[in-house]
């Protein structure tokens, strides 16, 4: 992205901000411009493919018609029970479903930013754009906040439970479009919320530029599960740059299904500031011809009694990339710890190219942490088994296949979900594997 | 529990524990001064009175360690407090290596029999070769060993005498611009072994080197190259102290090994250096087909020690393997690991790393794994255990697998744990002091382990691991 | 020709003999124990005969009702009608035990013909009954965290659900307690019949309590050595194995 299409006016909007956020967007531009592109020395981008990087030639889109806006409200349905919707088309909105007036009576908020920035300040000037990744897209980072206008701000106050999730989906659809969607998820103490945010390109063949933030607050004894479907065509570059904060006690899950993109940058990080917190992060991968994913993670504990369990499950064909680099860190003080860390490779081609990277740095000595990492191919001894049920090989390896991409499917806690999941990768890479 | 009070206590139960910690008066016929630069260099080949090859392999090496930068952007910051224009890289007393401990310098003699050398010798060794310094004052191989053609000399005497069998492989496995200090070695290496088995010719005891630093403000470069032919196999084994000096000290080796067709090459190293050394080594071997290199890799002194074995698996079917033993105590820093690089078919690698963090000592673990090619039924595994024993110890560890082709297996498995109170606390109500109880505890961490190294170093490594836990507990 | 026969077997793996000149014939109707020390070939016998491709086959024939089975992929030996029930089932994780065996019934059927789900569950669960198998088992993965008796147990499940023509079963009874023993035997039996053979592969004679065989063979050395009534099996609980041993030891001396 040039300079030039970064000073343009992104909407109406902007110009009417309050100066908090003015100034907030332009220390991201300065990050952006200042901050070095990525290197292959350093050790955040290791292995990655960084000559794939650019992010030049893209531009947010300025006008959408109502017309073109009117026909991804039906597209947009993996979950139909929920407690809130939004729909994004290159960043504009077709969709706003409101939540219930027993929700909002409670004090719930979930509104489109700029909506919240206008009747909340107080509550976004504390949370909105806080929390950056330190995964190595700092500079990246910066260009979101620079240009963010789509994406849901979720507040649940304290004690408030919400049983459906809020479903959001993020189009893209003109070539060479750029956009950044914003998740920002505040669970008070007590509470519980759910979030589905739902990636999609409308046609294969554009090119497109993502990166989307998502910052997840969870207090005291919150519950928080947010589900990530990130299935854009085959030409986008994307940038996921994700981060949470757990209080005392929360309990916070963290799931993504990634098959899409060219070359997917997926930075998770979550950090422990409360005792007794429980963090769960999974995520599936499937990936085919030349897509590239490379996924940055990193537990933090910062606070003793707590638990984070992390599982990574890449499954590869063709002559795919993945890169995963994890890393668990225990400060000092931090006792008692429970941490774990395993990333499963699945190579389905010998052209495939799998690069893991599973770390560890544990600065306090009362602490359960392990990591794992495997990679190999379909064991040829169940295969066998299975053959000798008298199921054809073909059949036998989607199951196998399939098989392991369920232990992370079977932990979304919403069968239609799921069984919408399991479809979009049979449809994906059914014919495939074999 | 504070630094000073774990100190005491270690005096108290065993002086032993300083047992590398005494020094001699200097007395050196050959220094090339304080600092590093081309002068530095040309002193060292002039006195060693090198082929020209030679010192422009020292002159290209040299520049290139000047273009390196330090390896910060992943390695500790504390790199930067070691001060190369310092240092002084060459001391010697200008004589040939003896071949009787009788001709020794009676104080080179009295440090070596202090540190039990000839009496290892007498007792189980097939050669030993003990370094003071920038160069072997002793090194003597067993007769029936030179008559079946065993090469065992300096690296100086090696590239000097035996040109065409080792300069093939010298600088080959590790070149000089691996890392910034595999290109300091390169500039400035003196001493170490040479060392050459024949076709077929099987070692059954092992070979020695003794690494001595006496001086203060002093690097040690030795360089070591070890070839086995088609069919042979040997042990090797290499043990270093220095004295506790107030300020820093070097000590920087390369060693490469050559396993050719089914050969075999085990490399054992106890290093117990003094806790103001900075320890940076590169160590890899190369195995053909068929051929095995194993490396056995205990670091129990030391400030900071730098060290990945590796190997590469260069023809079909070969092995590598590198089992290591890491013990860091307050203000130590062990950062191993060990890489292994597999370039042919049906290639397998194994790595297990145990390593103790003892009060603020750190254990770091980084690892490579490398499968880049479209090769078929390779396999590597590597579990790596730390044990954490105080509240404020560290571990890290840092592994990179790359895997490619058919039916390859990479597994990789860490844990990380402690000795838990309970455990003490039912040893010692067997009897056993809290201590004892502790040195138990880390012994049966490492037991298994322990058992794939030879006896006589297994022995020696639990002595030394004994000590360390002494005053560990608080 | 109902019968499954081996016909001078003779195989190796790394070029060294497993099984040498193995003969055997199972009629249908009958129950076949075969027994034998370690190490004699009976489990590379019975994955031969599953078509593993890890064993060279150097001569020899295997027929199942006269037709060859022999170089077949392990499915098509599967929908011949032969049946390996694994001294070590494989874990499979991610596919439930309802999944697995509805893809393993649905590979038997005409193309385009469907499986009717409310009538397999049906069946499915009376089988787990009488195999006093928990329902909720049908959602586990297969064999992922289950004991050895479960494992086991599920074994008999899938032969039960798959209704083959003839049974390998491969030390069935090797870390059963009493209890899951006689439970896993039941199944066994309740299958037996004039349609279907079985061969049982055994070490240890207190299977055949349960499942009484009409033939015992024993096997030493890569081929059957000795063959008798069920009283046989008895002899060797007694004996042990030594004295086949030695018999050998003079017959080929």
């Amino acid at each position: 992205m040039t300079s030039e299409t970064l000073e343009a006016p992104v909407t109406p909007s902007t110009t009417t901000e309050p100066a908090w956020l003015a100034a907030r967007r332009e220390d991201g531009k300065t990050q952006f411009e200042t901050l070095p592109a990525p290197s292959a020395r350093d050790e955040c981008w290791r292995f990655a493919s960084v000559g794939r990087l650019s992010t030049e030639g893209y531009a947010p889109s300025n006008t959408i018609s109502e017309q073109q806006l009117a026909q991804f409200e039906a597209r947009s349905n993996l979950v139909t029970e929920r407690a809130g919707s939004m729909v994004y088309v290159d960043d504009h909105s077709a969709r706003f479903e409101s939540i219930s007036e027993a929700l909002a009576e409670k004090g719930v908020i979930y509104l489109p930013i700029a909506e919240a920035v206008e009747k909340h300040p107080e509550l976004m000037k504390k949370y909105f754009l806080q929390e950056s990744t330190e995964l190595g897209s700092e500079k990246f980072f910066g260009l979101h906040a620079a240009q963010v206008r789509a994406g849901s701000i979720l507040y649940v106050p304290r004690g408030v439970e919400i049983a459906q999730p809020f479903v959001n989906y993020y189009w893209t659809s003109e070539e060479r479009v750029a956009v950044f969607p914003h998740t920002l998820i505040i669970a008070e103490d007590n509470s519980k919320a759910a979030v589905v945010d739902v990636f999609f390109s409308e046609k294969e063949e554009n090119e497109a530029l993502n990166i989307s933030v998502s910052n997840i607050h969870a207090g005291a004894n919150a519950h928080v599960f947010r589900k990530v479907v990130q299935d854009w065509n085959e030409k986008t570059v994307s940038f996921q740059l994700d981060t949470t904060v757990a209080g005392r006690n929360a309990q916070v899950k963290n799931l993504a299904v990634n098959i899409g993109a060219a070359r997917a940058r997926y930075e998770n990080q979550t950090r422990i500031e409360g005792a007794g917190a429980d963090v769960k992060m999974y995520s599936l991968t499937v990936a085919e011809e030349s897509q590239e994913f490379d996924q940055r993670t990193f537990q933090t504990h910062n606070a003793p009694n707590a638990v984070s369990d992390l599982l990574y499950k890449n499954a590869l064909l063709d002559k795919s990339r993945t890169i995963f680099s994890g890393l668990i860190k225990v400060a000092e003080g931090a006792q008692q710890t429970d941490a774990y860390q395993t990333n499963r490779n699945l190579l389905l081609d010998p052209t495939a190219d799998v690069n893991s990277m599973p770390g560890l740095e544990i600065l306090a000595n009362d602490v359960k942490c392990s990591h794992g990492a495997t990679t190999g191919n379909v064991d040829e001894a169940e295969l066998f088994y299975m053959m000798s049920r008298g199921i054809p090989k073909r059949i036998a390896m989607q199951l196998m296949v399939f098989g392991f991409f369920e232990e992370v499917i079977e932990k979304i806690e919403s069968e239609e979900l799921a069984e919408n999941l399991r479809q979009l990768i049979h449809k994906k890479f059914g014919e495939k594997i074999s | 529990m504070s630094d000073i009070d774990l100190k005491e206590q270690k005096e108290a139960i065993n002086v032993d524990t300083e047992k590398g910690n005494f020094s001699y008066p200097e007395n050196y016929e050959f220094d090339a001064g304080v600092g590093l630069d081309e002068d530095t260099v040309k002193y060292i080949s002039d006195v060693k009175n090198e082929a020209d090859w030679v010192r422009e392999f020292r002159l290209k090496a040299l520049d290139i360690f000047n273009k390196k930068p330090m390896p910060t952007n992943w390695a500790t910051e504390d790199l930067e407090n070691i001060h190369f224009d310092k240092i002084r890289y060459y001391l010697s007393k200008g004589q040939q290596p003896s071949r009787s401990w009788e001709e020794v310098p009676d104080d080179v003699k009295e440090t070596f029999e202090r540190l039990g050398i000839p009496e290892q010798e007498r007792k189980f060794l097939a050669g030993v070769e003990a370094q003071f310094d920038s160069e072997a004052a002793y090194s003597r191989m067993k007769e029936d060993l030179e008559k079946e053609g065993v090469i065992f000399v300096g690296s100086s005497e090696g590239l000097e005498k035996y040109p065409e069998i080792f300069r093939p492989y010298f600088g080959k496995v590790i070149p000089s611009s691996d890392n910034k200090f595999s290109a300091l070695n390169s500039a400035t290496f003196s001493g170490g072994s040479f060392i050459y088995v024949p076709k077929g010719v099987k070692l059954k005891q092992p070979l020695q080197a003794y690494f001595r630093i006496n001086a203060e403000n002093f690097g040690q470069f030795e360089r070591t190259l070890i070839i086995a032919d088609e069919g042979a196999e040997i042990t090797y084994m290499e043990g270093c102290t220095a004295p506790k000096f107030e300020t820093a000290t070097l000590h920087s080796a390369v060693v490469e090994l050559v396993a050719l067709k089914n050969a075999k090459i085990q490399y054992i190293t106890v290093q117990n250096w003094s806790s103001n050394v900075f320890n940076l080594v590169t160590k890899r071997g190369m195995a053909d087909e068929g051929a095995e290199v194993k490396w056995i890799d205990c670091n129990i002194g030391s400030r900071l020690t730098m060290k990945y074995p590796g190997v590469v698996l260069k023809g079909k079917g070969a092995r590598g393997e590198v089992l290591s033993i890491a013990l860091a105590n307050n203000g130590q820093h062990q950062d191993t690991g060990a890489k292994m690089m597999h370039l042919a078919d049906n290639t397998t690698s194994n790595i297990i790393s145990k390593s103790i963090s003892i009060g603020e000592g750190r254990s770091t673990y980084r690892g490579q794994v490398h499968m880049p090619k479209h090769l078929k039924n390779c396999k590597n595994n590597t579990e790596c255990d730390a044990l954490l024993i105080n509240t404020n110890s560290r571990t890290d560890t840092y592994p990179a697998i790359t895997t490619r082709g058919e039916n390859n297996t990479v597994q990789h498995e860490a844990s990380v744990s402690k000795v838990s109170a309970e455990q003490i606390f039912y040893m010692m109500q067997r009897g056993l002091s809290e201590g004892e109880a502790m040195s138990l505890a880390v012994n049966g961490f490492v037991n298994e382990l322990m058992k794939a190294f030879p006896m006589e170093y297994s022995v020696e490594l639990k002595r030394l691991i004994d000590m360390e836990m002494e005053g560990s507990v608080g | 020709m109902s019968t499954l026969e081996v016909k001078n077997l003779n195989v190796s793996i790394d070029g060294q003999a497993i099984l040498k000149d193995f003969s055997l014939t199972i009629p249908k109707g009958e129950v076949h124990a075969l027994m034998g020390p370690n190490g004699t070939g009976k489990s590379t016998l019975a994955k031969v005969m599953a078509g593993h491709e890890d064993y060279t086959v150097e001569s020899g024939e295997i027929l199942l009702d006269g037709e060859s089975i022999l170089g077949q992929e392990p499915d098509e030996i599967a929908h011949a009608g032969l049946f390996l029930a694994f001294q070590y089932p494989l874990e499979i994780p991610g596919v439930s035990i309802a999944n697995f065996i509805r893809a393993a019934r649905a590979a038997r059927l005409p193309e385009g013909e469907e499986i009717n789900a409310v009538e397999f569950y049906k069946e499915l669960y009376e089988k787990m009954d009488a195999l006093k198998m928990d329902r909720k088992f049908t959602a586990r993965s297969l064999n992922e965290g289950f004991s050895g008796g479960e494992k086991k147990r599920c074994e008999i499940l899938q032969m039960s659900m798959l209704d083959p023509k003839y049974c390998v079963m491969d030390e069935t009874d090797s870390g059963l307690d009493i209890d899951a023993l006689r439970i896993v035997s039941e199944g066994v039996n309740l299958m037996r019949g004039s349609d279907r053979g079985f061969l049982v592969i055994t070490h240890y004679q207190r299977l055949l309590d349960y499942i009484v065989p009409d033939v015992v063979h024993v096997m030493f050395d890569g081929r059957i050595v000795h063959s008798g009534d069920a009283e046989l099996a008895k002899e060797l609980e007694s004996k042990g194995y030594d004295w086949v041993k030695e018999e050998f030891a003079t017959a080929t001396a």
